[in-house]
């Protein structure tokens, strides 16, 4: 594998020479939010499935019934249903209560894969560059150096209240410019886009 | 008695919430691991000290100097990760090879760097390895999942890496 490293010496810092292309970082963004749901939605599943057949007895014995026989097959497809798919009617209403909470995790799960990208790049990209004593360095770092790796570009515009509020603007964000807007709407998108003065 | 030259007797690795990741010591069957992770331990606050003053710069140079043997030198990365290495001057028979200079005046910072870089090479690609998640080497998140054990580095790849920097550094090398 150490011969698969070259890049690694600090001379290449490969801007122009990209190893990747730009189509799979734009399938890969296209592909990651959903498989951050389905992660979701399957983690909460299986906690579920964990979680429920406590529950499922419970039903059943506080229904003692004439029907028990039936009970006992509506129970069971009903527990099993998350790990195997299940019929339409409770994975979507699971959905709908579950939303809120899939959502922070789906939020979560992207907050810390961005994490660990962030981390590696740094680790990577800054081995050479002084080490940033405050927030202003390190969105500088941001601005010219990640976004000249990432975009081939730096930002537009770097905007601060120096409060802590940093606004940046990049006039031709590359992830935005395959996307379609409505007829007429651009524009407008646009301007409602830029910050508040 | 014979000249001795120096040599790496333990190398450290560090991570942001001052935990330890990675300590391997040289050799390592004759090196007390107690009083080198008490070394280590003493050498933290004299980053925290340099801290605000030293902004230019990852290389710490010279953090202490323990005995007439041992000293100490730090470098710390962009992202808080603190390499740590201890020379022993004494640390090997010395060879033909050993210019004389530099057993008879000693080390200067420059000629850690080298091995501070390769260490910074070997970090980055444990990085890059799919396995390795930082967070789970970090006290914090294994206190709050109560998980038990070492969150020390296990990659087999990253440890004999390091044992090779440190085997291989000798005063004077440009590169390892």
């Amino acid at each position: 594998m150490a011969t698969q490293q070259p890049e690694l010496s600090s001379s290449s810092t490969t801007t122009t020479d990209p190893f990747v292309s730009i189509s799979c970082l734009d399938f890969l963004l296209i592909e990651l939010v959903p498989m951050a749901y389905r992660i979701a939605a399957e983690l909460s599943a299986r906690e579920e499935d964990w979680t429920r057949p406590i529950g499922a007895l419970n039903t059943t014995t506080t229904t003692t019934g004439t029907s028990s026989r039936a009970q006992d097959t509506t129970s069971t497809t009903g527990g099993g249903g998350g790990g195997g798919g299940g019929d339409g009617g409770t994975a979507g209403s699971v959905a709908i209560v579950d939303d809120e909470e899939t959502r922070e995790a789906v939020f979560y799960r992207l907050e810390m894969l961005g994490y660990r990208v962030g981390l590696g790049i740094t680790e990577r990209f800054s081995r050479d560059k002084p080490r940033s004593t405050d927030a202003l360095d390190t969105i500088k770092f941001l601005c010219k150096d990640i976004w000249l790796l990432v975009f081939r570009k730096q930002i537009d515009n770097l905007k601060t209240n120096h409060r802590g509020i940093y606004v940046l603007t990049d006039n031709a964000f590359k992830p935005l410019t395959r996307m379609s807007a409505e007829r007429g709407q651009g524009d407008s998108m646009l301007a409602r886009a830029q910050p508040v003065r | 008695m014979a000249t001795r030259a120096p040599a790496v007797a333990c190398i450290g690795i560090i991570g942001k919430q001052n935990n330890p990741l990675h300590i391997s010591l040289f050799p390592p069957d004759h090196r007390a691991p107690l009083e080198f992770s008490f070394l280590l331990s003493s050498c933290l606050d004299i980053f925290e000290a340099r801290l605000p003053q030293k902004t230019a710069d990852q290389d710490f140079g010279l953090l202490q100097a323990v005995d007439e043997r041992l000293a100490m030198y730090g470098w710390l990365t962009n992202t808080g990760v603190k390499f740590v290495i201890v020379v022993d001057l004494e640390g090997r028979p010395a060879t033909s090879s050993d210019s004389r200079s530099v057993i008879a005046a000693g080390l200067r910072d420059a000629d850690l760097k080298p091995a501070f870089r390769a260490l910074q090479s070997a970090y980055i690609g444990l990085l890059r390895n799919p396995f390795y998640d930082p967070d789970e080497h970090s006290p914090l998140t294994a206190n709050a999942e109560q998980r038990a054990g070492s969150t020390q580095i296990t990659s087999k790849r990253f440890i004999n890496e390091v044992k090779r920097i440190g085997e291989a550094w000798a005063p004077g090398l440009q590169s390892l």
